[in-house]
């Protein structure tokens, strides 16, 4: 009941007003889109325009569920009409051929009888002919011919890039905000790009090229690690096992086991090849050391010791596996870049294929958006969600379900006692201010006091 | 339904807390709505093979009326005997001269006409399971296209013939831009005005005035080198006829006879600055992409805006923001600093310890101090200290069984 009163009149409406056609529309249980239309309506008015993007959200979801299925048959009429364009464009070469052979044999023909009609023929024959041929030309009249079939092949190139308008989304460059991307970054964002996926000579010839020198600093660091990286391959761990040497600080700090992995695989190695007197003294060199911390571990690479030279039939075989080698040589890639501040990913793919996901959602905007497009230059926060894949999810975002604000420090969640999470001004508001005063937790029938919420740290 | 405890008694806990799974559309549904961004991808090469076939065309029909008007002079005239034969001979080789010209059109039509049906045949071959090599191949198309765009030639040309897509990127279109751009930087408007005359039809469609902006320099030069009567006449030949729609432009460059290229005067002394020639190339980069349907904007950059505002958030701007994000990065930052931050209508929550995202199956755990850890990682850490848990952030110790379920929606 608490909750009824916080509803203002006018506010009243609008839910009677949006709501029900919603609900009517799309809120079946299949639609997992749409919230239920309980709490949050209930609880702040909802802007007219932020109705339309949710509408537009909810369509959009409803539309791409089918719509696969619908660009795979575009896909092939668009196919069928490109085939359609080649047949016609065949046509009218071979019909360009054919006519060309034809007035050249005309032309021939009338050259040979001039030629052949050598001594006895008057001198004007050879104008009568003439005229013959300029008679028999009009007759074919080639350009006529010519243009029936370009008539044809001109309907087809015309339809085509129609249809491509119709299927595709044909400007993406709309949902642009044309602002200085400056390019010295963007130039550098890419030579960093090529140098981290180890494509070093292209990385030069762009940087060359662009004329940015200062961003081949970026060269030196990913250089050393395509040489480790290159090492491993070949089987030879030397410069890994350097590399993490030197960095046993910094590694160890962040709570990486790669030194003994590293270890690990250099003991098998030597185990395999140069027999267990060798092995064990590397053992005693350098696994020991982790004793402290790995002592299962150590003592499951000791026990190898004892099948030297068997090793494939003993129980410890997976050690064997090349893809320790695999692995291995991907946490040294992620590792290496940690030290040297970078991500695992190349940001720029990331970014790219973040915007891949996003953009249609921006699209769909902007054209409910069209008129506007002042308000889209300067806009602070998007309208609506674009929602990614899992794998863009790089911070904790929590989202007051009943205010649908967007938690801040000023505003931080709070744990009710019944487990249900709000934030800090929701929960001020249900309260009405008062920390002993209970009120009913809007997702369950508990009665709750602010007073007893926690904050949470996300 | 106006009121609130009736739906809320059906909501069970275990329900709202489903809701943090966030249940991403379809997979298919993406793939195809991320398919329909190909426009240009298809557009380009048809276009190139639509232009090939027209100038083939248009060859064979000059030839040709070429030829029958050639047969009807030797009619109409009175030849000899002797120069009849000869003017059929020249006739007979023109016709062979076009017949090779067409097959080797008709090689070149073939050609372009592979290359559409190679883009249609990679854009069918998007599956969700080949996605991710797709999506690098995507990557590398993106990146020539820029290069291209730039006139990074040599770049471009490396990175498609190093990846094998030379049928899926643009760079024997841009190799006609190439001879222009070339040309207007050493200053020289004889090949974009040819080019402009190639196009004609498809120019003065779209209205362009990049022909008039071309006589313009031109005639700027004129006046830069006190060619002053030369000048006069240039204008009259080839300004004057744009006079109908661009007339305070043509006044204006038409002043400069009476300032000259030393002026002091603003509005004239601009006319003259060597930066107009980087402006006539961006005019012509906009132009050449506007007639292959192009973006007028690279798609690296059009797609890295995209990214850059999904991406955005408060807590990317922060110190401990972490290195996987593209926007720890300070280059990213950079570029994003215009845009608008994106915006969400669900709570995503990422498990400090793990990255992974909360939700149903991995669903929040609080502890004593109030910080949130995925279920998994906190069974994971109880399992490995007899039960004990160390909050990584405060350095908390707690047990295992303190831990509360959180429902966030």
């Amino acid at each position: 009941m608490v909750n009824k009163n916080n509803k203002s009149p006018k506010f009243k409406q609008k839910e009677i007003g949006i709501w029900p056609l919603l609900t009517f529309n799309f809120c079946t249980k299949t639609c997992q889109k749409c919230p239920p239309i309980n709490h949050h309506s209930v609880f702040r008015p909802l802007h007219s325009s932020s109705a339309i993007f949710w509408w537009l959200s909810i369509l959009s979801t409803t539309i791409t569920l089918r719509s696969l299925s619908n660009l795979e048959m575009e896909l092939n009429s668009i196919k069928d009409a490109f085939d359609r364009v080649t047949k016609k464009q065949k046509l009218s070469s071979s019909k360009s051929q054919e006519i060309i052979e034809q007035i050249g044999q005309e032309i021939e023909q009338a050259l040979s009888r001039i030629q052949s009609g050598n001594d006895s023929a008057s001198p004007s024959d050879h104008k009568l002919i003439l005229n013959e041929l300029k008679a028999k030309l009009k007759e074919i009249a080639p350009l006529s011919q010519l243009e029936g079939t370009q008539k044809d092949l001109n309907i087809a190139l015309s339809k085509y890039p129609k249809l491509l308008d119709k299927s595709f989304n044909p400007d993406i460059s709309k949902a642009y905000r044309n602002i200085d991307f400056d390019i010295h970054t963007v130039n550098q964002i890419i030579a960093s790009h090529f140098y981290r996926q180890g494509q070093f000579d292209l990385g030069d010839c762009f940087v060359d090229e662009c004329n940015e020198p200062e961003a081949a600093e970026k060269k030196a660091p990913f250089l050393e690690m395509f040489q480790i990286l290159e090492a491993m391959k070949s089987r030879n761990l030397e410069p890994a096992l350097n590399w993490a040497t030197n960095n046993h600080e910094q590694l160890s700090q962040n709570g990486s086991d790669i030194e003994l992995k590293l270890h690990r695989l250099q003991f098998v190695e030597i185990l395999q090849n140069k027999g267990r007197d060798e092995a064990l003294k590397y053992a005693r060199a350098f696994l020991a050391p982790f004793a402290a911390k790995h002592l299962a571990e150590i003592q499951k690479l000791m026990a190898c010791l004892l099948w030297a030279g068997r090793l494939d039939s003993s129980p410890y075989a997976e050690l064997l596996s090349s893809i320790h080698w695999d692995k291995l040589a991907e946490e040294f890639t992620r590792q290496f870049c940690n030290l040297i501040g970078q991500s695992y990913e190349s940001p720029l793919s990331v970014t790219i294929a973040a915007g891949v996901q996003g953009l249609p959602t921006l699209l769909k905007l902007m054209n409910v958006m069209t008129g506007k497009k002042q308000e889209w230059q300067s806009m602070k926060q998007l309208p609506v969600p674009v929602d990614l894949d899992r794998e863009f999810q790089f911070h904790s975002i929590f989202v007051c379900p009943v205010s649908r604000d967007q938690a801040s420090e000023e505003n931080p969640p709070m744990l009710l006692s019944c487990g249900h999470v709000l934030c800090k001004q929701s929960i001020t508001k249900l309260s009405k201010n008062n920390i002993t005063r209970p009120f009913k937790c809007p997702y369950c029938p508990s009665e709750v006091e602010a007073g007893q919420c926690r904050q949470l740290y996300l | 339904m106006s009121s609130p405890m009736e739906t809320d008694t059906q909501l069970p806990n275990g329900n709202s807390a489903g809701a943090t799974a966030i249940t991403p559309p379809s997979k298919l549904g993406k793939l195809a709505d991320c398919l329909k961004l190909e426009h240009q991808f298809l557009r380009v090469p048809f276009e190139h093979y639509k232009k090939t076939i027209r100038a083939n065309h248009r060859a064979v029909e000059k030839e040709v009326s070429a030829v029958i008007s050639g047969v009807s002079d030797a009619a109409d005239s009175d030849l000899s005997r002797d120069d009849a034969v000869i003017q059929l001979n020249s006739l007979v080789s023109r016709l062979q001269g076009l017949k090779r010209k067409l097959e080797e059109g008709s090689r070149t039509e073939h050609l372009q006409a592979q290359k559409c049906r190679a883009r249609l045949d990679h854009l069918d071959s998007a599956e969700v399971d080949n996605l991710s090599e797709w999506n690098g191949i995507r990557l590398k198309r993106i990146l020539v296209d820029y290069m291209l765009r730039m006139s990074y030639y040599d770049t471009a040309l490396k990175l498609a013939q190093s990846s094998n897509i030379q049928d899926l990127v643009d760079v024997d279109v841009f190799h006609e831009a190439k001879k222009v751009i070339d040309a207007l930087q050493k200053k020289e408007v004889g090949p974009a005005l040819a080019w402009c005359a190639e196009n004609k039809s498809k120019l003065k469609k779209s209205k362009s005035k990049f022909e008039f902006q071309l006589r313009l320099q031109e005639f700027i030069e004129l006046v830069r080198a006190e060619n002053n009567m030369q000048a006069i006449s240039y204008a009259r030949k080839y300004l004057a006829p744009w006079g109908a729609t661009h007339m305070k432009e043509l006044q204006r460059v038409m002043a400069t006879l009476a300032f000259r290229s030393n002026t002091e005067c603003a509005t004239y002394k601009v006319l003259f600055e060597a930066k107009q020639w980087d402006y006539l190339v961006d005019q012509f980069k906009q132009e050449f992409c506007r007639l292959y349907g192009m973006t007028l904007e690279p798609l690296l950059n059009i797609y890295l805006q995209a990214g850059l505002s999904a991406l955005k958030t408060p807590f990317c701007y922060e110190d401990d923001c972490t290195k996987e994000d593209p926007l720890s990065q300070e280059g990213f930052r950079k570029l994003a600093q215009p845009l608008p931050y994106s915006k969400q209508h669900h709570s995503k929550l990422v498990c400090y310890i793990s990255k992974e995202l909360m939700d149903t199956e991995n669903p929040p755990l609080v502890l004593p101090n109030g910080y949130v850890y995925s279920t998994k990682a906190l069974e994971d850490m109880a399992k490995q200290n007899h039960g004990k848990i160390t909050c990584p952030r405060t350095g908390l110790v707690c047990d295992y069984t303190d831990v509360v379920k959180a429902f966030i929606s």
